[in-house]
């Protein structure tokens, strides 16, 4: 065939035709999707305290039964993490997060815990975050108990076994070894650094502070976080309520309390806005733009997630996306995201990869529509579509009983305020151009960017060959860089 | 609907009756509309107020063949691209637009493939697709394209704009500066009314009324498109569906190329082992098309044309080679009318999409690729193994269930045991046409990628010697029934469950594949581990670090390629002995058998004898 809408025309006249005989729907088709009607979707956000009860002294217990399917998933969500652990030490905390699990128990080896639970097939784990820490445990129904008592004993009992000590640390010795090999881990680490500085959130192990984690270390660390006055139970799956209830008080009883876990410290970058640069040879350069943003509780919230749905979070309804994506083919992925931290400022990210010339040429865009959504007010069109998309898609929060009880719990910990999600489709209905502008002047200061580069430095400065950009166009070319570091050591 | 009921899966079972014998029952509705096309529904109100839904079309690139590698994943990338009614504010003047793309595009491969190629093989240049190779008349025909492209996309004076603005800032005159500022405004407005297209505006649509989780993926055998929407908004994804299958253009057909590239850039050619990956399947599979990577050889991707893409569409996107599935919070008596309503729009006759014919050739030798790279030093072993539907696949999976795992052999064996892996696993690659038993392990320490070979192949050799233990048996098909529960709690992992199984081979899979692999006996595995596992036959890929590979070892490289490995394992571990007695008593031992030795083993004996020597001086002089 040489012309396809000749085909698809004689196509449809001969459907059409023979449906015209045969009743309705097919004429029922609209020309365009905007026409459809739907029935509306009625739907309340549930309320945790419908959901909440406490164990004998206080614990909240958060419970969503379901007899779908003939199994129980146990979630343990405690306060602290990284942030708790002294600088020199730093993968202690990811060293705890795996030992409780594989280090076996006071009265349990390690590797009778590894088969006890592989042959119950229940799955366990334990880890510890950068500022929440948590256990869990998912298992079939017929038996929970056993698997509770496995459980209940890696929690409260662990034994960081030394040989399994030894292995983490050879594994993590090995992980580091591997830093310098994917352009994308050394983006991670050196763009963390620049961002936040000598922080909790952005510091690595290295080989001295891995091999400085022992069994004390790990104890310390395990009685400041793992104890039943710093916790959340979450369960959900095929139960009883009353009688998980009972089950669970039986399997806290004794467990010793302690004390309150402190808040996290804010970041306290020491690194100037401007380019900085590592050499990798590959053939795309990698960027990331990034500026401090907002907390999650900020009067300014819903404004910013709009206006970063605008920018760039929309995948192919943002600008960043279309223009760098779209129109001109210069990368396969581009766009911008927005992380707030609930105990500080977050992240404000803009980031994309594109063949070395045309690095410049992309970075242009993106500065370009830095500048275009703080001196214009985004149009009538893009806000309703970013409005709409966080409405319609509102309902799918609480889609399955887990993130239900995952938003329980955060909301618990983090003390959002009341009525969050009984308002927040009205939050985002009330946004309007202006916030957005305002957000964006306020937030996006073109000169306040730190931009992270890594490829071939030479052939991305250089920029295209039609000469549309060259990374002389910002910061006035100036750039610092940033010496590809020693995988264990972290020195230059 | 999913049911779960107890049974009694085997004797064993029964008797060591650790998990109870469970099986779930996924309630499939399966229809097929008139024109062909099955629907499988999957009502599941445990997750309400969505419907996660998506249709699979049975092609991916083992129906490709040289010349158009990449263009099933490519198809994926044109299928976002709108029709006649999405993505257009002028769909006759579109079609203008993109004609006389076509037309220059094939003119430009015309003298591509003619002069560029000639000038290619002659030496002359070094990348025929390279604008900065083209020929004058090329690089006309690139300026051409490149404007119909910016008109159709409303930016016909684009780079005029950019240049009268980057003039602004010379203008000291307040007044002249706005002037030729209202001036560019209207540009950009005539420029705009110009374009033909509605960018993204399938995204839009969905994004509007709240679709989320809009994707898809091409791999080798399927094509799937997949999204989540609002459980009353089922009718927008029948429209949208139906509408791009009945009408799709291939908008930006030839641009979109562009986006390709940085894709292959991003996923092969910018990561540790990406590409390396890419020429290890070009050697594994012999006479399958699974040889070729999915994103395309970067050449292919540069040539296919609007021909090739016709042809393409009709043969495998027509109705009775698609798939729809639904799951999610609705009633099916609701969505069926809607469904043929919509899909029964669609169009394409009874014939059968073309067979793969080519089968796999038994491999007859072991096949060995040495990299040296940035990558942690690491080893993958394949063995040639059997198709999806294979009734071996069960005995091959639980037999790399086996090997799995934190109480798994591989494990023990290598993690703990010896502590020379820092990982190890095995897998079951199974195919629609072919398939692989694989193996895989990254070196810890100062171990070898030969010593991690050696390992694993011991562990391939213990399963072919003894049955597999009861207990140890046991446990795996514990984990096999607690995961055929874990498996189906959400709604995209059973579509994609449902859609893939039904591409491959048979959406039944999902109730029938758990009951088959508790039927495996320690016989069954033993017998596939002897009938497949053969390393004489396999393909084997190790990887050693840049740094690790220099200072090049003169005196090893000299010897004979065969013996290189296990000289190199002899000479890793005199380097991590200090027991000067140990070395002595092997020095001896190796004196006294060379002379039985064969002539060509002389070399490395030699070789092994004086690295000996030279540590045992080394260890005296430190003491």
């Amino acid at each position: 065939m040489n012309d396809r809408s000749t085909t698809i025309g004689v196509t449809s006249l001969l459907v059409a035709g023979c449906l015209a005989t045969a009743a309705g729907a097919q004429s029922d088709i609209p020309a365009h999707p905007d026409a459809l009607q739907f029935e509306p979707l009625v739907f309340e956000p549930p309320s945790s305290a419908d959901y909440r009860r406490e164990l004998p002294g206080g614990i909240p217990v958060y419970m969503a039964p379901t007899g779908e399917f003939p199994l129980i998933s146990l979630t343990l969500t405690f306060k602290g993490g990284a942030y708790l652990v002294d600088p020199a030490d730093t993968g202690l905390a990811s060293g705890l997060g795996t030992l409780m699990r594989t280090g076996g128990t006071t009265s349990s080896s390690p590797s009778e815990v590894d088969e006890a639970l592989d042959f119950l097939a229940t799955q366990a784990s334990t880890s510890v975050g950068s500022t929440t820490s948590s256990a869990s445990m998912n298992c079939l129904k017929s038996n929970f108990d056993e698997s509770l008592a496995i459980f209940m004993d890696i929690l409260r009992n662990p034994a960081f076994d030394q040989e399994r000590l030894d292995l983490w640390s050879s594994e993590m010795v090995e992980g580091m070894k591997q830093r310098n090999d994917d352009a994308d881990s050394i983006m991670r680490r050196e763009f963390s650094t620049i961002m936040s500085g000598d922080h909790f959130s952005s510091r690595q192990p290295t080989l001295s502070s891995v091999e400085g984690v022992d069994r004390d270390k790990l104890t310390a660390l395990h009685r400041r976080i793992f104890h039943p006055d710093n916790l959340i139970i979450s369960v959900s799956g095929d139960f009883d309520p009353d009688q998980m209830m009972t089950t669970l008080a039986a399997a806290f009883e004794g467990w010793e309390g302690g004390e309150a876990v402190p808040e996290p410290p804010a970041p306290a970058p020491d690194s100037v806005p401007g380019v900085y640069r590592v050499e990798k040879d590959i053939p795309q350069g990698k960027v990331m733009i990034g500026t401090r943003s907002i907390t999650r509780d900020d009067p300014d919230y819903f404004s910013f997630l709009l206006m970063n749905e605008i920018l760039g979070g929309g995948a192919f309804t943002s600008r960043i996306t279309s223009r760098v994506r779209s129109d001109e083919g210069l990368a396969y992925s581009a766009g911008s995201a927005f992380r707030p931290s609930v105990d500080y400022p977050g992240v404000f990210v803009a980031y994309f990869q594109s063949k070395s010339p045309t690095v410049a040429l992309a970075n242009r865009i993106i500065f370009e529509e830095f500048d275009r959504i703080r001196n214009e007010p985004v149009t009538a069109e893009e806000l309703e579509t970013a409005r709409q998309s966080f409405i319609e898609t509102f309902p799918q929060n609480f889609s399955s009983r887990d993130a239900m009880l995952g938003i329980f719990v955060n909301d618990e910990w983090t003390s959002r305020p009341e009525g969050y999600w009984e308002t927040y489709r009205d939050r985002i209905a009330a946004v309007t151009p202006e916030d957005i502008q305002a957000v964006a002047r306020k937030y996006l200061d073109p000169e306040a960017m730190k931009v992270m580069v890594i490829g071939r430095w030479d052939e991305i400065y250089a920029g295209d060959e039609n000469g549309r950009a060259t990374m002389g166009d910002i910061f006035e070319g100036r750039s610092t860089e940033v010496p590809l570091k020693d995988p264990l050591t972290l020195e230059p | 609907m999913i049911r779960s009921h107890a049974t009694l899966l085997s004797l064993a079972l029964a008797c060591t009756a650790a998990a109870p014998a469970l099986a779930q029952q996924v309630e499939v509705e399966e229809f097929v509309l008139p024109n062909g096309m099955k629907f499988l529904l999957l009502p599941r109100h445990e997750q309400p107020n969505t419907i996660t839904a998506g249709w699979v079309a049975k092609v991916g690139s083992v129906n490709e063949r040289p010349g158009i590698t990449g263009i099933s994943h490519f198809f994926e990338h044109m299928m976002f691209k709108g029709t006649n009614s999405i993505g257009t504010r002028n769909p006759e003047r579109d079609e203008e637009i993109r004609d006389r793309q076509n037309q220059i595009r094939d003119r430009m491969n015309a003298l591509i493939w003619g002069d560029q190629y000639a000038r290619y093989f002659d030496g002359e240049i070094d990348d025929p697709w390279d604008p900065a190779n083209d020929t004058e008349e090329l690089a006309a025909l690139r300026g051409e394209l490149k404007s119909l492209m910016e008109e159709q996309q409303g930016r016909a004076n684009a780079a005029r704009i950019e240049e009268m603005r980057a003039q602004l800032a010379d203008y000291d005159d307040e007044d002249a500066r706005k002037r030729l500022e209202s001036v560019i405004d209207e540009m950009e407005v005539e420029q705009t009314s110009m374009g033909t297209v509605i960018k993204d505006e399938f995204d839009q649509v969905y994004t509007r009324e709240g679709g989320s989780g809009m994707n898809a993926f091409t791999s080798n055998d399927v094509t799937f498109y997949f999204i989540t929407v609002p459980s009353n908004k089922f009718e927008l994804w029948a429209w949208m569906e139906s509408d791009r299958l009945l009408d799709s253009v291939f908008r930006e057909f030839w641009s979109e190329r562009d986006v390709v590239h940085e894709e292959r850039r991003l996923r092969t050619e910018s990561t540790p082992t990406g590409i390396f990956q890419e020429q290890f399947q070009a050697m594994f599979w012999i006479a399958s098309p699974y040889q070729w990577p999915v994103i395309g050889w970067p050449s292919d991707l540069n040539s296919y044309t609007y021909e090739d893409a016709l042809e393409y569409w009709d043969t495998y996107y027509r109705p009775n080679n698609l798939v729809g599935v639904v799951v999610g919070d609705f009633e099916i008596d609701e969505i069926k009318p809607v469904i043929e309503s919509y899909f029964g729009r669609l169009e394409g006759g009874a014939e059968e999409a073309p067979q793969v014919v080519t089968l796999e050739v038994p491999q007859m030798a072991q096949q060995r690729m040495s990299v040296t790279a940035d990558v942690q030093p690491q080893v993958d072993i394949w063995f040639q193994g059997v198709p999806f539907r294979h009734r071996d696949r069960y005995a091959l999976e639980m037999a790399a269930a086996i090997l799995n795992g934190r109480t798994g052999r591989l494990y023990k064996s290598m993690i703990e045991g010896d502590e020379i892996a820092s990982t190890a696993r095995a897998g079951v690659d199974a195919r629609k046409y072919g398939g692989a038993f694989t193996l895989s392990a990254e070196v810890k320490g100062e171990s070898t990628p030969e010593e991690l070979e050696t390992a694993l192949l011991a562990e391939i050799e213990r399963l072919k010697e003894e049955p597999v233990g009861d207990r140890e048996l046991q446990k795996v098909r514990n984990q096999v029934a607690a995961d055929s529960f874990r498996s189906l709690q959400q709604n995209f992992l059973l579509l994609l469950q449902l859609g893939y199984y039904e591409g491959l081979g048979g959406w039944e899979e999902i109730n029938e594949g758990p009951a088959r692999l508790q039927e495996v006996t320690p016989e069954d595995i033993q017998r596939v581990a002897r009938e497949y596992l053969d390393v004489g036959r396999s393909s084997i890929a190790t990887y050693y670090r840049s740094e690790d590979a220099a200072p090049v070892d003169e005196e090893l490289a000299a010897l004979d390629p065969q013996l290189q490995a296990m000289v190199r394992q002899a000479l890793a571990q005199i380097a991590g002995q200090t027991d000067i007695t140990a070395l002595e008593e092997g020095l001896r031992q190796m004196e006294a058998q060379s002379a039985q030795a064969p002539p060509q083993f002389k070399p490395a004996l030699e070789l092994i004898a004086k690295r000996v020597r030279e540590r045992i001086a080394e260890l005296e002089a430190g003491e």
